[in-house]
């Protein structure tokens, strides 16, 4: 036979990539381009959901099985945790949301040392509400700190780490409990960004609310929700 | 727990919600661990690979919102491929499959099948229409993160042939789900 029929020859194209890609049979070079197409590439990412959903069924065919307890703790361990009884390595430490709450703490100290004489010296009444958060992501550089005064509504807030990226914007939002996040405006620079939060959303500015960074198109999210990957997240404290 | 237990869960994560984590590896990793299991084929390598999914997990929870995935198949997703990445990197290969190549294929027993869902038993019956050595090879490389070389060793035939055959079943299986 000198022609190949039809039904042997391989189809092509970016669907097959992606069903191979969900089936996991790519070989190891084409199987790590797919997966950095899936994160660059919107319409091979689309081609791969629609696989993942056309194979999502013969999921139940994996039986659960209890894991073991200690697992859970090992993952804290790495995730969260410096554990008294182990010298943490110095990478890990340096990147620990630990080490970066305790840079927080002091930071404030500092902070506080240096407005808390002002108020001192300036005003009477009834101490204002100051709080603070240490925002941080376990994946990526982005380490802020931010300051919120009650009294003049004033938030201040400062890149630890990281910068704003090139053409982007980064984007502050509160979040309190189930509601939507409520932007507070966007970071004009890396060092000190100042912000006039209005009273209503001020008032929602406590113990345990969140405060978290996007990534937006220039100027802030054009939407008024979030649109980009969160960079660093954490949680309000009063002090 | 529901999908959008799930969903809830995972979009606290994202927010850095360390309650939120702790409940969502108490509702869902018996599943990922099954998957690991299933796919690597023993404890150790499994227990690691549990911890590598769920530090994934944690740091990947803002990828959820933009996932056009119910958040189990999000979550099974991130585990079969992380098994899969760690089957691939061992070393050596070889012994892994001349080893594998002994293992039984896998089915329903009929206990499972009488509970399987609609969905799961369309597509089932879809991958039943192949012919049964390619649908095989499909339910193998899905469930127990088998290679294309590791296939082509099993049905005897080469690589290319292999991948010739799993395209043209794969294109079939889209063309009955879609009926």
């Amino acid at each position: 036979m000198s022609t190949i029929p039809p039904d042997d020859t391989m189809p092509e194209g970016d669907d097959f990539v992606a069903a191979e890609y969900v089936l996991g049979v790519l070989p190891d070079q084409e199987r790590q381009d797919a997966a950095r197409r899936i994160e660059t590439d919107a319409s091979f990412a689309r081609l791969v959901s629609d696989w993942q959903n056309r194979f999502d069924p013969l999921n139940v065919q994996f039986q659960p099985v209890t894991a073991p307890s200690y697992l859970k703790s090992q993952i804290d361990q790495r995730l969260f945790g410096i554990d008294s009884g182990r010298v943490a390595a110095g990478a890990s430490f340096w990147n620990s949301l630990a080490f970066w709450r305790t840079v927080a703490v002091a930071a404030l100290a500092l902070v506080l040392f240096n407005f808390g004489r002002e108020y001192v010296l300036r005003q009477t009444g009834p101490a204002p509400v100051q709080l603070v958060a240490s925002m941080a992501s376990d994946s990526g550089p982005m380490r802020s700190l931010a300051v919120f005064d009650g009294k003049s509504r004033k938030l201040r807030i400062t890149l630890v780490s990281g910068d704003i990226p090139q053409n982007k914007s980064l984007e502050l939002w509160l979040i309190a409990g189930k509601d939507a996040p409520v932007s507070l405006g966007v970071l004009k620079s890396p060092k000190v960004t100042e912000f006039d939060v209005p009273a209503p959303t001020a008032a929602k500015l406590r113990d345990g609310t969140t405060l978290a960074i996007s990534v937006e198109p220039a100027g802030g999210s054009p939407s008024g929700a979030p649109t980009g990957a969160v960079v660093a997240a954490g949680a309000v404290s009063s002090i | 727990m529901t999908p959008e237990g799930i969903s809830e869960l995972i979009s606290r994560v994202a927010l850095r919600d360390r309650s939120a984590f702790d409940k969502l590896y108490t509702s869902t990793s018996a599943k990922l661990f099954g998957v690991c299991l299933r796919i690597l084929g023993n404890r150790s390598e499994a227990e690691d690979a549990l911890q590598d999914i769920f530090v994934k997990i944690w740091n990947k929870a803002d990828r959820f919102a933009v996932a056009d995935t119910s958040p189990i198949s999000w979550l099974v997703a991130i585990a079969r491929n992380h098994s899969i990445d760690v089957l691939r990197a061992r070393k050596p290969a070889t012994a892994e499959l001349e080893k594998a190549v002994g293992l039984a294929e896998p089915s329903l027993n009929p206990e499972q099948s009488a509970i399987a869902s609609g969905e799961t038993k369309r597509i089932n019956e879809c991958l039943d229409q192949l012919d049964s050595d390619r649908a095989a090879a499909v339910r193998g490389a899905y469930l127990n993160g088998e290679s294309y070389d590791l296939l082509a060793i099993r049905h005897r035939v080469p690589l290319n042939t292999m991948r010739t055959w799993l395209r043209r079943s794969l294109m079939k299986l889209k063309e009955c789900l879609e009926r």
